[in-house]
């Protein structure tokens, strides 16, 4: 068995799982954090992407054993319980989804985006959102979604660290 | 997948030791993007992984003596934002941009993309036209072998199970050699190539005469390959329109392209003369930039 310790969502876990444990399988069956999906299992879909030390990946390729140590961010750490996150918001606001599958790594990929790169211009959201595949929308009211939360961060710079 | 072991090298002489000490039933992970991926489908496995996604002193980007070391381990996403590949290689940076997306980016390594040794690797042609050396360590010591015979075909390299690729050096004679990359998909995101090319190419503004053109190919033969008759062609000729669409020509016959589901090998080899061509005029295009700016 592999130990493993990270930081999820703030809070320092440790888990011992079998060493061939990935990190996405990690977070939802000895974590219970099921928000990042297990779509297709090999980094084509994105809808397992987490935050690790602040870039997205997929979870579905990286070992537990490999994040060791590190700290990791999954949807289920962007809201509190009184209040969304901005990008949850807008999605909710612009219906950026249907089905929803997609919808955390999508979120996940968009976070680490605007984490880096505060004002994106379309061209650098779409690229930012190509790993992560959505069969329902069109992508055109996600990229919108994350354009209102830009400019919303550019007027009022507090929710910024959200 | 199948269980396994996992040990996590500090640095690379603790990863060269760990793999003469589990090989050859020991595999190693860099970004896991290609291995992992690979091991969920397969009914074997190695016993043991051995980690080397750690091993710092294999993540630097520096010019040295030699001229510029790549450490294996530096992402795509690192050659991306680094300063100076932006500055004498923007091919390189190209070429990693069009690689997966951001996810498989942030993960995947230059070395780790080589060793797969599949012919649409797109870090590939850009670093076999710039001539560049891959440094293998392992108990025996360290070895140089050139991009060109790196190698052997589609999966297979000269690497041997207890060899560690540490670096990847483009030599001193190549620094800011004008090169251009060019890869065509299906889509822009997360394709394979069907063709690519790179061109580096050094060229006298004044007289259009060039020298030392180098051309490499992706996705139309076993391996990544050199193109050299398309490029004798060109050597010591002014670099003409004419002259850069007939290397495209001659590359499109030295390509051995096959069909498959994604194009039929005759698209392959028309593909391969377009993308020569440009390639070509992207590297001159950026001989003269360069020539203006100095
Ligand atoms: C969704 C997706 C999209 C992709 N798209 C592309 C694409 O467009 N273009 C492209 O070229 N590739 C693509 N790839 C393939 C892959 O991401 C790249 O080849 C990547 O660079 C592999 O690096 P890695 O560090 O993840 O390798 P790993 O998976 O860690 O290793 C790959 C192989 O190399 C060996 N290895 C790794 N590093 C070393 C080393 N230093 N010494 C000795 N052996 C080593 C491993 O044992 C393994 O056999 C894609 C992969 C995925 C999952």
């Amino acid at each position: 068995m592999a130990k493993v310790t990270i930081t999820v969502n703030g809070e320092a876990r440790t888990v011992s799982v079998p060493p061939e444990t990935t990190l996405l399988k990690l977070l939802r069956e000895h974590l219970n954090l099921t928000g990042a999906k297990l779509g297709c299992d090999v980094g084509d879909c994105g809808a397992c992407t987490v935050i690790v030390n602040g870039k997205s990946v997929n979870s579905c390729l990286m070992l537990a054993s490999q994040v060791d140590g590190f700290d990791v961010l999954t949807i289920e750490g962007l809201a509190t319980t009184d209040q969304l996150h901005p990008l949850q918001t807008a999605f909710e606001e612009k219906g950026s989804l249907q089905c929803g599958f997609c919808g955390p790594g999508v979120i996940m990929s968009a976070k680490a985006l605007l984490d880096e790169e505060p004002d994106p211009s379309v061209e650098r959201i779409r690229d930012a959102l190509a790993g992560n595949l959505c069969r329902c929308t069109g992508y055109s009211k996600m990229i919108e979604a994350v354009q209102a939360v830009a400019n919303s961060v550019n007027s009022h710079p507090s929710v910024k660290s959200a | 997948m199948r269980a396994f072991d996992v040990v996590t090298a500090k640095d690379s002489r603790h990863a060269v030791a760990l793999l003469a000490e589990h090989a050859p039933t020991a595999k190693v992970i860099a970004g896991g993007t290609d291995l992992l991926a690979d091991l969920k489908f397969s009914s074997h496995g190695p016993a043991m992984v051995v980690d080397i996604s750690r091993v710092e002193d294999l993540k630097a980007i520096t010019i040295t003596d030699e001229g510029l070391s790549i450490g294996a381990l530096v992402t795509h996403t690192a050659i991306m934002r680094s300063p100076i590949i932006n500055d004498m290689f923007p091919a390189l940076v190209h070429a990693a941009h069009t690689i997966g997306a951001v996810q498989t980016r942030n993960l995947g390594t230059l070395g780790g993309n080589l060793v797969t040794g599949v012919p649409s690797m797109d870090s590939g042609p850009t670093l076999m036209a710039l001539e560049a050396i891959i440094v293998i360590l392992s108990p025996a010591g360290r070895r140089q072998v050139p991009m060109a015979e790196f190698f052997l075909g589609p999966r297979k390299t000269v690497l041997k199970p207890d060899e560690l690729l540490a670096e990847i050096l483009i030599p001193k004679q190549n620094l800011g050699k004008p090169t251009h990359f060019l890869k065509f998909g299906l889509r822009k995101g997360q394709a394979l190539a069907l063709v690519s090319a790179a061109a580096s190419v050094w060229v006298d503004v004044d007289t259009q005469i060039c020298s030392a053109p180098r051309i490499s190919l992706g996705a139309v033969a076993p391996t990544v390959i050199r193109a050299p008759k398309a490029e004798a062609h060109l050597d010591g000729r002014p670099l003409t329109a004419d002259a850069m669409a007939e290397a495209g020509r001659i590359a499109a016959s030295e390509a051995k392209p096959i069909s498959d589901f994604r194009a039929s090998a005759g698209y392959r080899r028309e593909l391969v003369a377009v993308l020569t061509k440009r390639a070509l005029e992207g590297a001159y295009e950026l001989a003269k930039t360069k020539r203006r700016g100095a």
